[in-house]
C-alpha cells in the first residue's frame, strides 16, 4: 500500500533555554480521516516524545477547548481539524508560551456547546 | 530546588479531582464554611468523564413527576432499590444502594434549580449533556468559594500519625512539586480507563486517586468488576473509543453482526435479548456476547464486531437521530461522515470498550474510608451498583460527592491543622522524580501500549484463568523490574507527557493487577464478571466482596459479605444466562432505560 506522507511544521520554544522559537519539520503518515491531535500524537508516540501539547487531559469531543491551536494561521480544536496535507502548527497564544504548544491559560476557557 | 516546605497550600479540605464528584463536594464543603481547595488533573469541569458522559441523571419517577415531568407516579423508592439491586446481581452494598435511591431526587433537583439544560425525559431519568452538569457545578463551586487549581496531578496522599495529612501533586506544567496540607482529603478521581485501549473515558483516568488510596492503606474492593460500554467504535481511528453509535442503537434501532453477518444477540434468550437491548442492560449483555463472538474467531479486523442499521428506513432512523443531534453533531464532533457511512448500510466497527469501574474505594455511607480525615466519591469508590451499573453513574457522583462534602467539612472542624513530615515528601519526590533523573531505562510509551494491549485481550469482558494468571504474571514482573526502571527521553520538567504517563503506569499496573487477581479468585460469573471457565452465579459460595489492601508491597486479598439492609439474596448455584434472566425478570414495573 502506498503510504502518502505529510510535512508537519511545528513550533518549538523553551523559554528557559531558547532565545526565540524554532520550527521543526516532521514526516508523519497520513491516515485517512485523521485530525490535527491525531498528528501531534503520532509524532509524540513514534517520532519525538519531546513534543509538549495539551494532550494528558484533551476531551477528543471538541467539548473541553483544551487543544485549541494555531493551524495554517486558523484558530482551531486539533482534535475536530482534519488533516489533508501539509500543515503548520503553533500556539494559540504565542507570548503565553509555557513550551512548544502548551500556553497560559487564564480561567476563560471557550464554551463549545451546541 | 527550592526547599519544599517552602511550597505549602494548606487549606481545611482538599478535593482532588475537577469532575462531578469533585465539584459537587467541594459546594457542600464550602457551603459548610470551611476553606476548600479542589485540585484538578485537567481544567475543573472541562475535563474527566463528567463531560464525557451521554448523559441521564436517574432519581426515581415518583419524584420525577413531582418535579413537573411525566416520570412514572406509580414508582416508589422501594421499586427502584429492588431493580438496583436486581441489576447488580445481590453484589451491592445495600446501604450505599439506599442512600443513592434516597438522595438521587433532591441532588438531581439541586441540578435544575441552578440551571442545568433538560433534552428530554423518561420513567426515571432526565436526559441532558455531561458539558451541562459539569458546567453548573463548576459555576458553583466558584460562587461557593472554592478555590481550584487546574493541571495539577495528585501523586499520593500524605498521613500523619496514622490520619491524613493532605497529598503530594505534581504541577503538570512547570514540574514543580506541590505539598498540600489538609485536614480532611476527598478523592474524587473517578476510574482507571487508560488502561485500556481503546476505552471510553477521557485521556486523564489512570485511577489515580485509587491507587494512591490503596498504597495510603485504604481497602480496595470489587476490583474485578468493569463496565465495557458495547458497540463503542473501534474503527476508524479517529473515532476510536466514540461511544456515538451505542447512544444510536438505544435509540434508534440498528443490528449488530460477527463477521459471517450473523446477527449473534438473536441466539440468546428472548427476555435477555429484550430487556438486554433496550435499556441499560445492554452494556453488560452485548459486551459480553460480542466478546464471546470475538474469542471465537468471528470478530471483525480490528477485533470487533459490526454495527449496522438494519432494516429500518433510512428517513426513520435519521430522523430518530436528528430529533436529539441536529446535524449529526454529538458533542462537538460532526458525525455527518458517520451519517453518509451508515446510509449506505456500510457496517462498521464496534465493541467493547471500559467504562465504569464499579470496584474502587471502600466507603461507608457517610463517604468515609477506613483512614481518619480520607473521604471518597463517585466512580472511584465502591458498593452502590454491586456486579452490575444500570442506572445513572452522574447521579452517584452528585449524592456522594455532597454527603463527602458535608461529612469532610464536619471532620475538618472538629481536628487541628496535622503536621507534614518532610521525610514522606522527599520520598515520595525520589520516586517522582525517578523517570526523569535515570539514564537509561524503559520506554514509558512502550511500556503503556503494551499493557493496554494485554488488558483489552486478558481482562475484558470475558475472562479465563489462564489469560488472568499470564496477565497477573506479566504484571507482577512490570510492577517489580520495570516500573522501578522507568525513564523518559526528554528531560524537560515542563509539561512532559511521557514523564506524566510514567507517573500513571504506576497507578494503571497495581489496579490491574488487584483486578485480575480479584477476576481470577471470583471463581463464578456475576455482572459484567463473565468467568467462560466459571459460567455460572454462585449464590452459595459468592455472595461476598474481595477486599484488597497493601501490606508492605504486596496487595493481600480477603472477603466479606455482602452488605444486606432489606432484600435477601437467592441461593444456589444458576447458569450465568439463567441468572442474568431472573435478574431482568425481577424489575419493577416501571419501564424506561433504567
Amino acid at each position: 500500500m502506498s503510504e502518502k506522507k505529510i510535512k508537519v511544521k511545528v513550533f518549538r520554544f523553551d523559554p528557559r533555554v531558547d532565545k526565540e522559537p524554532r520550527y521543526q519539520i516532521y514526516e508523519v503518515p497520513l491516515i485517512d480521516g485523521m485530525t490535527v491531535l491525531d498528528v501531534l500524537d503520532y509524532i509524540y508516540e513514534n517520532i519525538d516524545p519531546s513534543l509538549a501539547y495539551y494532550s494528558h487531559a484533551a476531551c477528543r469531543h471538541g467539548v473541553c477547548g483544551g487543544c485549541t491551536l494555531l493551524v495554517n494561521g486558523k484558530t482551531c480544536l486539533a482534535c475536530q481539524t482534519p488533516v489533508t496535507g501539509d500543515i503548520v502548527v503553533e500556539p494559540a497564544v504565542k507570548f503565553k508560551v509555557i513550551r512548544d504548544l502548551i500556553y497560559e491559560v487564564g480561567q476563560e476557557v471557550k464554551q463549545h456547546e451546541e | 530546588m527550592v526547599s519544599t516546605l517552602s511550597r505549602i497550600v494548606t487549606t481545611d479540605v482538599l478535593v482532588v479531582g475537577g469532575g462531578g464528584a469533585g465539584l459537587r463536594a467541594a459546594i457542600e464543603a464550602a457551603r459548610k464554611g470551611v476553606n476548600v481547595l479542589l485540585v484538578s488533573k485537567g481544567r475543573a469541569g472541562w475535563s474527566g468523564a463528567t463531560l464525557l458522559a451521554g448523559a441521564d441523571l436517574t432519581l426515581d419517577g415518583r419524584s420525577l413527576h413531582e418535579y413537573g415531568f411525566p416520570g412514572a407516579p406509580n414508582d416508589t423508592l422501594e421499586k427502584w432499590m429492588n431493580d438496583i439491586v436486581t441489576q447488580g446481581f445481590y453484589l451491592n452494598n445495600q446501604r450505599l444502594a439506599e442512600v443513592y435511591v434516597r438522595d438521587a431526587a433532591k441532588r438531581v433537583k439541586e441540578l435544575l434549580d441552578w440551571g442545568l439544560k433538560v433534552f428530554a425525559s423518561e420513567e426515571r431519568a432526565i436526559e441532558t449533556s455531561g458539558e451541562s452538569i459539569a458546567n453548573v457545578l463548576l459555576n458553583r463551586a466558584k460562587e461557593c468559594g472554592a478555590e481550584i487549581i487546574n493541571d495539577v496531578m495528585v501523586v499520593d496522599l500524605l498521613l500523619s500519625e496514622r490520619r491524613v495529612a493532605g497529598a503530594l501533586g505534581l504541577n503538570l506544567k512547570t514540574g514543580e512539586t506541590m505539598v498540600f496540607r489538609s485536614k480532611a482529603v476527598i478523592l474524587a478521581t473517578g476510574g482507571w480507563h487508560k488502561a485500556y485501549d481503546p476505552n471510553a473515558g477521557s485521556r486523564e483516568l489512570s485511577g489515580d486517586g485509587i491507587a494512591a488510596a490503596y498504597r495510603a492503606g485504604a481497602n480496595l474492593a470489587n476490583m474485578e468488576f468493569i463496565t465495557f460500554c458495547c458497540n463503542v467504535i473501534y474503527w476508524p481511528p479517529k473515532w476510536r473509543g466514540n461511544i456515538f453509535l451505542y447512544i444510536l442503537h438505544s435509540m434508534a434501532g440498528g443490528r449488530i453482526l460477527n463477521s459471517k453477518g450473523e446477527d449473534f444477540l438473536s441466539k440468546y434468550d428472548p427476555v435477555i435479548v429484550k430487556y438486554g437491548t433496550s435499556t441499560e442492560w445492554n452494556k453488560c449483555f452485548i459486551s459480553i456476547a460480542s466478546a464471546l463472538e470475538i474469542m471465537e474467531g468471528k470478530g471483525s479486523p480490528h477485533g470487533g464486531v459490526y454495527y449496522e442499521i438494519g432494516d429500518i428506513a433510512w428517513e426513520e432512523y435519521e430522523k430518530r437521530v436528528i430529533s436529539f443531534y441536529r446535524n449529526w453533531r454529538y458533542k462537538g464532533i460532526d458525525f455527518s461522515e458517520l451519517a453518509k457511512i451508515l446510509k449506505e448500510r456500510v457496517p462498521v466497527e464496534v465493541g467493547p470498550a471500559a467504562e465504569y469501574f464499579e470496584g474502587g474505594i471502600v466507603v461507608d455511607e457517610d463517604m468515609k474510608t477506613n483512614i481518619p480525615g480520607l473521604f471518597a466519591a463517585g466512580e472511584c469508590t465502591t458498593g452502590v451498583f454491586g456486579a452490575n451499573r444500570v442506572a445513572a453513574a452522574t447521579t452517584e457522583m452528585i449524592v456522594e460527592g455532597a454527603i463527602a462534602g458535608e461529612k469532610a467539612a464536619e471532620y475538618a472542624k472538629n481536628v487541628g491543622m496535622p503536621e507534614i513530615e518532610e521525610k514522606q515528601i522527599k520520598k515520595l519526590e525520589e520516586r517522582i522524580y525517578g523517570p526523569l533523573k535515570r539514564k537509561e531505562g524503559v520506554k514509558p510509551i512502550e511500556l503503556r501500549r503494551k499493557i493496554q494491549r494485554l488488558a483489552h485481550e486478558k481482562l475484558g469482558p470475558v475472562r479465563r484463568r489462564r489469560d488472568l494468571e499470564d496477565f497477573i504474571q506479566f504484571l507482577e514482573q512490570v510492577r517489580r523490574r520495570d516500573l522501578p526502571r522507568l525513564c523518559t527521553i526528554s528531560k524537560n520538567e515542563k509539561y512532559n507527557r511521557e514523564w506524566i504517563e510514567a507517573l500513571e503506569l504506576e497507578n494503571i499496573v497495581i489496579l490491574l493487577e488487584i483486578s485480575a487477581k480479584s477476576a481470577l479468585m471470583r471463581t463464578e460469573s456475576r455482572g459484567v464478571h463473565y468467568r467462560i471457565d466459571h459460567p455460572y452465579t454462585d449464590n452459595d459460595n459468592w455472595l461476598k466482596e474481595i477486599i484488597v489492601r497493601r501490606v508492605g508491597n504486596e496487595p493481600v486479598f480477603t472477603t466479606r459479605p455482602i452488605t444486606i439492609t432489606r432484600m435477601s439474596p437467592p441461593k444456589g448455584i444458576k447458569p450465568y444466562w439463567e441468572m442474568m434472566r431472573m435478574m431482568m425478570l425481577s424489575h419493577s414495573d416501571v419501564g424506561g432505560h433504567h
